[in-house]
């Protein structure tokens, strides 16, 4: 099952992001926490990159692949998705 | 004149100032680089030597007042060099490493300072690494410090190439207390005239290569350094540096690979086994050929990817990684298979020309380890496998025809992950139209190959921890399809480039095929056509009509 995010929202999108980080770091969704800087759950800073590209592909965004270094918690980053893409649209 | 011929004539300019310099007791003698390394001495001459030949101009990009327009063309005096004696090419050629950071962050008036330094003969190193730390850069320890207007360096960089000889040392170091990718900066610290007790070099460690190299390290206690570029900025522009260097030390191993087949051709050549030269021994041959494919393989893979620094530079993230991962390990292994011809472990050679075979093995291990291990680079293919799993409908025209000038390299549009993969071999199916049909057995091949390199990228899911090994051995197949696909452009844009009826492309693809698993029929008349082209030549190249 696969957060929605038909309707961009800081919590849809960070709802998708705790999915997707919490698979590539093979923890349960439940263990990562919105305001806890990636690093501490072992995505270092060049994974970062390929959950860059993942972001990239499912919202149709061109980003800076160093994007996670400068918003570095789910919340953080959410707030800067929902921006773009509504600046993209 | 094409372009790239001013970088031509100086390395003809320096090969030929070398060799004129390499007679008895001349710089570059054999005899007194064999007695340097013996005696572990750095090899002052020689770089002075390098010096007066204007190499350090070749250091300064030309927007800078240097000579350098074109990455190939830095690439092809070093190559000069390392084709002569490894320890000097890499003694020398740090100066150009270590100013990389400058001439993609500096400020205007960081890098003029800095062209003006090092176009007068002052040693530039690069301070990564400290003790402990490994090849991780955000593990660094050494801090810089805001004090008054500047800022002051505290630590220690460690196994640091010229630490000790430096005038000048780029160095990376934390500004954030607590690390991570933002929390470290660049900073240009000058070495030559500290303030008492700053600045402590610490001892040259001894090598199993490079044995005359000044590998040392240095101690600051609140040395006085200027910040390049942003704070914070600083791990990304070190990745975006050594993205140009991991492209430009690829020539350290080709020189080196031009110095062993050249002194493996000669040795078949001079020596005589019952009543037949070794040269006419058909098994002999074949090592030879196969070793020289691997070289020429190796080349083709560095050359595209040295101009492909100026035309796809949002890929060098990917390009860089690929060459510096494989053609190290290809020269590698030719040099091995040629060590092997020789039996250079045996008593019987260990002498012959002054060791320089031995010399030049040692010292050629260290180029797979630095600017980034075979590892290091692989894990960074790795994370942009989903990029690599798709392919790309860029125009590789001017990257891969040799004689087009290229554009200014422009360091701007150089960025950490290459979102549209890689070009080069997005372009080898179109690029395998163009072959006649001689080569039709090796293109399906390579085809049928490249289709399921890329099915495997498709499949592959990122992970954060644990890398499998099934993903490295992937990296490894994906470095040869470059190289294969490398090969192939250059054959078919350069028609120049195929001496002997373009023999070598068949070899090539021979040796990437038989890499990637796939046996090849007719084998060992490529690798023959090769090794009668050496042992006719000495070294062959793909470029400058085949002579290296």
């Amino acid at each position: 099952m696969t957060a929605d995010i038909s309707t961009p929202t800081v919590e849809s999108i960070g709802a998708w992001l705790t999915e997707r980080v919490a698979e590539y770091v093979d923890a349960p969704k439940e263990s990562i926490a919105s305001d806890v800087p990636f690093g501490e759950y072992g995505l270092d800073s060049v994974a970062a990159f390929t959950v860059c590209t993942d972001i990239e592909d499912h919202l149709g965004l061109v980003l800076e692949p160093t994007v996670l270094w400068d918003h570095p918690t789910i919340d953080a980053l959410s707030a800067f998705l929902v921006g773009e893409l509504n600046t993209a649209r | 004149m094409t372009a790239g011929a001013p970088a031509r004539l100086a390395a003809h300019t320096v090969a030929a100032v070398l060799s004129g310099r390499s007679g008895p007791g001349g710089p570059f003698d054999p005899a007194e680089l064999a007695r340097l390394d013996e005696a572990e001495e750095f090899p002052a001459a020689a770089c002075a030597e390098l010096d007066a030949a204007g190499l350090p101009d070749w250091y300064v990009p030309a927007r800078f007042g240097g000579a350098l327009a074109e990455l190939p063309d830095v690439m092809a005096v070093m190559r000069a060099t390392a084709r002569r004696d490894l320890t000097v090419a890499i003694a020398h050629g740090k100066t150009f490493l270590g100013s990389v950071s400058v001439w993609v962050a500096g400020s205007a008036d960081q890098a003029a300072a800095l062209a003006s330094a090092v176009r007068s003969g002052g040693i530039v190193s690069w301070g990564l690494t400290e003790r402990d730390h490994g090849s991780d850069l955000m593990a660094g320890a050494v801090t810089a410090t805001r004090h008054g207007d500047g800022w002051v360096l505290d630590g220690a960089k460690w196994l640091i190439n010229n630490a000790t000889r430096a005038d000048l040392m780029c160095v990376l170091a934390r500004t954030e207390p607590g690390g991570g990718p933002r929390g470290f900066s660049v900073f240009l610290a000058d070495l030559r005239d500290p303030r008492p007790g700053t600045v402590r070099r610490t001892p040259k460690l001894r090598t199993h290569g490079i044995r005359g190299a000044d590998i040392s390290g240095v101690e600051f206690t609140g040395a006085a350094a200027v910040l390049v570029g942003d704070e914070g900025a600083g791990i990304e522009i070190t990745l975006k540096a050594l993205q140009l260097t991991r492209t430009t030390c690829t020539v350290l191993s080709l020189g080196a690979g031009d110095h062993a087949v050249a002194i493996a051709a000669e040795f078949l050549r001079e020596r005589v086994l019952g009543r037949r030269r070794l040269s006419d021994v058909p098994r002999m041959r074949r090592v030879l050929g196969e070793a020289a494919t691997g070289v020429l393989l190796a080349e083709a893979a560095a050359v595209v990817a040295a101009r492909s620094a100026h035309t796809l530079p949002d890929e060098l993230s990917v390009t860089s990684a690929l060459v510096k991962a494989f053609v190290p390990t290809a020269v590698e292994q030719s040099i091995e298979q040629l060590a092997e011809l020789m039996g250079t472990r045996g008593f019987l050679t260990a002498d012959y020309r002054h060791g320089e075979f031995a010399k030049l093995e040692r010292d050629h291990r260290i180029v797979g380890l630095f600017d980034g291990s075979t590892l290091v680079n692989r894990a960074s293919l790795i994370t942009q496998f989903p990029r690599l799993a798709r392919r790309n409908a860029l125009d590789v025209t001017t990257t891969v025809c040799l004689a087009e000038p290229l554009p200014t390299l422009d360091t701007a549009r150089l960025v950490l992950v290459s979102r549209t993969g890689n070009a080069i071999v997005s372009g080898l199916s179109s690029a395998l139209a163009e072959l006649p049909a001689e080569f039709a057995d090796l293109a399906d091949a390579l085809l049928r190959e490249s289709g399921a390199v890329h099915a495997e990228l498709a499949r592959h899911r990122p992970v954060a921890r644990a890398v499998p090994t099934a993903a490295f051995r992937l990296a490894e197949r994906y470095e040869l399809l470059f190289a294969a696909a490398a090969a192939v452009h250059v054959w078919v844009a350069n028609p120049a480039s195929r001496w002997e009826r373009g023999c070598w492309l068949r070899a090539c693809l021979t040796l990437a095929l038989t890499r990637l698993g796939v046996p090849v029929d007719g084998a060992d008349d490529a690798y023959e056509d090769v090794a009668a082209a050496v042992l006719a030549h000495g070294a062959v190249s793909l470029l400058d009509g085949g002579r290296a």
